[in-house]
């Protein structure tokens, strides 16, 4: 192991620490009072809430979760490949990773065109007959 | 190692497999789901153990930021899916499965001694320096020679993933 | 031994307490509790009084002197503050939240660059760490406004993670011009590159700001403060807590302190993204046209790293403040709009800076345009 994620070990633990620790210095001050019936209910500007707020929602979050899920997927492959390309430059072999940064991007800027003219990337779509009950 | 790091390590081994526990018993498939995000994050600080530096973090983003994401989407798109009960199908199906699981585990170790000495070269003698040399370097150099082809694959395989994916997403 | 290890070794040998290996527990402890949550704190401050300049009136003036005691105050007010969770709400999910937005945030400042001797845990995949760490950001966020039982923080925790998420991608492919020109992701070596000095004898090595590399990566530095500003739901991409419409968006049910963990995130992620931009984009430590190490008299270690200190919180500094220049300047943006402005405009821009810069450094063979102008006017 790199020797520089013990201190990255320590930053994340005590980032974790603050959360119990703020809690816990506001259990001490604070008077021993608790909210009960209408103080407890969810805030919806002074209407009793309802039914459950957790409602189905519309399926466009889906479809930018997916396009998100392979763009991540392609970045985690291709920094690596882009650290390489400046020795590539001052060694002079320099064709070949060009020609896969081109391709990459080429193969990227395809999909993304063929979600642009099918229209997913559009948020307000014309005909959406399973979106009446979702909610953006 | 020290012994604080050994302390890590065991826990972010213990989280790994509570939190695959987790997965597959929790009858609340959104608890499941938040499980399987801390198994990710469990495999992530292992592959940092494993000197695969680069492999952390890319765990991280895809997996632990990515595919939860996903999977959360996906839950709450199906209504009630999150409301109901799963321990009843997980009992039948997953079970019976995870009888299975030792005698896969054990497989897998036969097939990884059959790769031979490339894999378990790395001794402890030698395994501080090769786990805490740079790998991103490396693993883009293999990309470019030896694994090219199979990069070419992946990015087309990926291609087609998303169309297929947001062909599947759209509405009918 | 990294520099910053040797700053610690220093340091041990002149004071001599503590055993060496604490001496990262100590430096962690020191930036967090030192630098990101009094920045997170003040922050809060100094943006009610930007808000108050911008506005024409006076802001918070009333307790200390100018009312800098304001932000200790209000820390207080939220510790004493009932410890609300609402009736119906998902428990553990409504505690786990807070703690994935915090850790999120707070974890990225191990790798930022402070100084050459100021980084608190220099990876060799720095960049890549801050991307991994953050991400745990959306999931909190999801689950903090799911657990909530409650509509608006539900509507505003969706939009935040699609937000996040898609923004996430256009961040990620703005970081690859400065790894393309400095052929690393160790965050350091990125800064390094950016230190060109006036008479330097190594200048063929090193070039001046990435932001003045070449023109693709002007505009990719933009892409990257843009994208940014979304990740961190600022305005003009605030529509997750816009007030007029969900209250208070995905933290609409967490009062008190809860509330003050997710503005500590929030604050610490803008934090986060300033320093990235400054230490990708500004040069990050360095003093313009000077290199400190090869200056004409040799200066003690430790005045070098307050330079290097002052410099990198300067520039931070100031983009945290044309972030909250812009939340008095433009308004919000509606929700298609702000999907569009991501997957049609930073997303391909963001691509073709790629392949521009890659180009260009084919072309004039890794050499930055204020490094060939140099060169064009010496001769």
């Amino acid at each position: 192991m790199e020797t520089g994620f013990i201190n990255a070990f320590w930053y994340i633990l005590i980032s974790a620490a603050v959360v119990p620790l703020m809690l816990g210095v506001g259990a001490l001050l604070r008077p021993k009072q608790k909210s009960k019936g209408a103080e407890a209910m969810a805030y919806e500007c002074g209407e009793e809430p309802v039914g459950s707020a957790w409602v189905q929602f519309n399926i466009r979050f889906y479809v930018v979760a997916i396009v998100f899920i392979i763009f991540d997927v392609e970045m985690a492959a291709f920094f690596p490949v882009a650290i390489t390309y400046k020795d590539a430059v001052m060694n002079g072999n320099v064709a070949l990773v060009f020609g896969e940064i081109f391709l990459f991007v080429g193969l990227l800027v395809i999909g993304l065109l063929y979600c642009w003219v099918r229209g997913d990337l559009e948020w307000v779509k014309g005909l959406m007959p399973t979106s009446t009950r979702g909610r953006g | 190692m020290t012994v604080g790091l050994k302390i890590v390590l065991a826990a972010a081994q213990i989280l790994t497999v509570l939190s695959a526990v987790a997965v597959t018993f929790h009858p609340n498939i959104l608890y499941a789901s938040i499980a399987l995000f801390f198994a990710f994050c469990g495999v992530a600080v292992m592959f940092v153990y494993a000197g695969a530096d680069f492999l952390a973090g890319a765990q991280l983003i895809v997996y632990a930021g990515g595919v939860t994401i996903l999977v959360l989407f996906a839950i709450m798109l199906t209504q009630w899916l999150y409301k109901s009960k799963l321990r009843d199908i997980r009992m039948r199906v997953v079970a019976p499965l995870a009888l299975i699981a030792p005698a896969l585990t054990y497989g897998l170790c036969v097939a990884l001694r059959g790769l031979g000495d490339h894999v378990l070269k790395t001794t402890p003698a030698n395994f501080e320096a090769f786990s805490s040399a740079p790998k991103t370097m490396p693993i883009g150099q293999a990309l470019l020679t030896n694994y090219l082809l199979p990069f070419e694959a992946i990015t087309i395989l990926l291609l087609s993933a998303l169309v297929g994916g947001v062909w599947l997403a759209r509405p009918k | 031994m990294q520099p910053s290890a040797a700053f610690a070794h220093a340091l041990n040998d002149s004071i001599g307490v503590l055993p060496l290996w604490s001496w990262a527990a100590v430096t962690a402890a020191l930036v967090l509790f030192l630098l990101a949550l009094p920045f997170a704190g003040f922050a809060t401050f100094i943006e009610r009084r930007v808000a108050a300049f911008f506005q024409d009136r006076l802001g918070p003036n009333r307790v200390g002197p100018e009312g800098i005691l304001q932000f200790p105050a209000d820390a207080v007010k939220m510790l004493a503050k009932e410890d609300f969770i609402p009736a119906g709400a998902d428990r553990f999910l409504f505690n786990l939240a807070p703690l994935l937005v915090v850790v999120g945030a707070l974890s990225a400042f191990a790798v930022l660059p402070l100084g050459r001797a100021l980084i608190g845990a220099d990876l060799n995949i720095g960049v890549v760490y801050v991307l991994a760490v953050t991400t745990l950001i959306p999931p909190g966020i999801l689950l903090g406004s799911w657990a909530s039982q409650n509509k608006w923080s539900l509507l505003g925790g969706l939009r935040a993670a699609a937000q996040i998420v898609s923004y996430e991608i256009a961040v990620a492919l703005a970081l690859v011009p400065p790894i393309l020109v400095s052929g690393s992701l160790q965050v350091s070596t990125i800064v390094d590159a950016q230190g060109w000095a006036w008479g330097a004898e190594n200048a063929a090595n090193y070039h001046f700001w990435n932001l003045f590399y070449n023109p693709f990566t002007f505009v990719s530095a933009f892409v990257f403060f843009i994208a940014g500003l979304a990740e961190t739901n600022r305005i003009p991409f605030d529509l997750p807590e816009a007030e007029s419409e969900l209250v208070s968006g995905f933290n609409t049910e967490f009062s008190g302190m809860r509330f003050g963990l997710y503005a500590l995130g929030e604050f610490g992620d803008v934090f986060v993204m300033c320093a990235m931009f400054t230490a990708l984009y500004l040069g990050g430590w360095q003093v313009p046209f000077v290199n400190l190490e090869t200056f004409w008299i040799a200066l003690p270690a430790l005045v070098i790293a307050l330079i290097h200190l002052t410099m990198f919180m300067a520039k931070t500094l100031s983009l945290v403040f044309i972030v909250m220049w812009l939340r008095w300047t433009l308004p919000r943006l509606r929700v298609d709009q702000l999907m569009g402005l991501c997957w049609k405009g930073l997303v391909p821009i963001a691509l073709f800076n790629v392949v521009g810069t890659a180009i260009w450094m084919w072309v004039f063979h890794g050499q930055s345009l204020p490094q060939l102008l140099a060169k064009a006017f010496s001769g």
